[in-house]
């Protein structure tokens, strides 16, 4: 994750076609023009997993149904809770073949439709259920050295409550952190990158659509709040330039070529 | 080892509309989905073919040319293949016709060894189609199966629901099972199971494909009339909210229970 950041390279999350699409070899050929666009460019791909529990498809399976390359690297592969065991092996091996290294690991959203892991599918014994925590445990005892873990952080959450569930995701084994969507300099996330010597990700917001956020930051934003995410990408490189960003709604045909020159190395700052 | 899974194609609405003459729901314009137990029985079948180191599962339904659909779906969910049952004289068919159908294609199909349905369908809930097809059959069945316990190619040893628990029994093969929901968790399609689903071919049997008596599909072979089709008289809808500590709410509903007769 450390040499993402020292390179430049942009996190640019991409949503796999839905199962119910009505139009699957579009979203398919969508699907892999995004993702050879990302990688042209030297990024990585983040591809998520049935994201707001919308059942979608896996993104080892496309990539191995489109016959995708998969650079050294440049690909991070969501991982959440809701799936069976069996199905989450399957998941971790077919990474583990395509070279597919990153995973950042959560509890995810689930839906009716969705299994979801059980304390004895991970060999936990001391929980009810499966977070991410018991998750990367099973990943690292049953993988070992296969995969750089990342975990997610949020700073609108209490801190204190959030501090610790950062501390035992650390124990259970992440090497990067991915934060939720950050528009501006925040008091926890200061506090995060002085309390962790772990790369940190910061989601950059791309849609200009600021409102959709209500709900991640806990407070109304209006629906008419005028929002520059290109400016607000620029403003988090110089406020946080030892961080990488994760670029979630991206446009790619509006916004994908502005980005390439909003991440410059400013003089004299390392990277963590 | 080969097992057939029935399956049918039901609406995806509760706001069903019935037609007035013949009683029976109105299918044509509805948004129609895999009957959920259907998913169930396709799994547990997609399991013992694998429990069983190979074999092969068939999936077939009997339904109009829409119903198609629905077998496309097992192949993605991991049925090998897919058999639609469907002409003009298997309309009208109650649970008994369409279990004659379904038993004649079974037989059809020949060297069967297994047959699995989900509990029941989600539009007529009557449960009486696998069991029918155990009875047109002469085959041992099981219903309402909520766990296999042990399964070779002659045998299966099945826990089955029943109204004071549950039973655990052993059926020599071929048989008949009908599944309950948390029988096991129905795998999501892969991409590659949906990609080959749209490519199968999905064959159409006819009434002489196999070999059915006329006078035993459709509304002939029916023994049964659909009288009436409506919805259930709306529940009560009253209740009683019990506030105060934890002892103070369970004495408030247990005193009520007692005085309801219903404890």
């Amino acid at each position: 994750m450390k040499e993402h950041i020292e390179k430049r390279a942009y996190h640019v999350e991409i949503l796999p076609p839905k199962q119910d699409s009505a139009k699957l070899d579009a979203d398919l050929a969508g699907f892999a023009e995004k993702y050879r666009r990302v990688m042209a460019s030297g990024y990585c791909a983040c591809i998520t997993d049935n994201a707001m529990g919308h059942l979608a498809f896996q993104g080892h399976e496309v990539i191995e149904e489109l016959k995708l390359a998969v650079p050294p690297g440049q690909v991070m592969i969501h991982l959440n809770t809701f799936h069976t065991r069996e199905n989450l092996d399957e998941i971790l091996v077919a990474c583990r073949r395509q070279g597919i290294r990153h995973l950042l690991v959560i509890s995810g959203d689930g839906s009716d439709r969705l299994p979801k892991l059980q304390p004895a599918d991970v060999g936990a014994t001391d929980v009810e259920a499966v977070t991410s925590v018991e998750l990367l445990r099973y990943i690292h005892r049953k993988y070992p050295g296969d995969f750089e873990t990342g975990v997610a952080f949020n700073p609108y959450e209490p801190p204190e409550h959030e501090f610790a569930k950062l501390a035992r995701k650390c124990a259970a084994g992440a090497t990067f952190v991915i934060t939720q969507p950050v528009i501006a300099k925040h008091p926890v996330v200061d506090r995060l990158l002085a309390a962790t010597k772990l790369p940190v990700v910061l989601e950059a917001w791309m849609s200009k659509k600021l409102h959709l956020l209500s709900q991640a930051v806990g407070y109304e934003i209006p629906e008419d709040t005028p929002f520059d995410p290109i400016a607000t990408l620029r403003l988090l490189h110089q406020l946080y330039p030892a961080c990488g960003m994760y670029l979630s709604l991206l446009g790619f045909k509006t916004q994908y070529d502005l980005i390439r020159d909003t991440w410059s190395v400013p003089s004299g700052k390392e990277t963590r | 080892m080969r097992i057939v899974v029935c399956i049918k194609q039901v609406p995806a609405t509760n706001d069903a509309v019935i037609d007035p003459e013949t009683k029976r729901i109105v299918r044509e314009g509805v948004q129609a989905i895999l009957n959920p137990f259907d998913t169930y029985a396709i799994e547990e079948a997609v399991r013992l073919r694998a429990r069983l180191g190979g074999g092969e599962v068939i999936a077939i339904s009997m339904g109009p040319p829409r119903a198609e659909a629905v077998l496309r779906e097992a192949v993605a969910l991991g049925a090998d293949r897919g058999i639609l049952l469907s002409d003009r004289a298997f309309g009208g068919s109650d649970t008994w016709a369409t279990s004659y159908v379904l038993s004649q294609a079974i037989r059809t199909l020949g060297n069967v060894d297994l047959v699995i349905c989900g509990k029941q369908a989600v539009d007529g809930d009557t449960a009486q189609v696998g069991p029918g097809i155990a009875a047109h059959l002469d085959w041992p069945q099981a219903a309402l199966v909520s766990a296999v316990r042990e399964s070779s190619t002659k045998r299966l040893v099945v826990v089955r629901m029943h109204e004071d628990g549950h039973d655990v029994c052993e059926l020599l093969l071929p048989a008949v099972l009908t599944v309950v929901k948390g029988i096991n968790v129905p795998r999501v399609p892969s991409l590659k199971g949906v990609l080959t689903a749209r490519t199968s071919e999905i064959p159409t049997w006819t009434p002489g494909t196999i070999g059915a008596d006329p006078a035993k599909i459709g509304l002939d072979g029916s023994p049964t009339r659909v009288v009436r089709t409506a919805p259930p008289p709306p529940r009560n809808k009253a209740s009683l909210r019990f506030t105060g500590t934890a002892e103070v709410c369970a004495g408030g509903l247990l005193r009520e229970l007692r005085k309801r007769s219903l404890l």
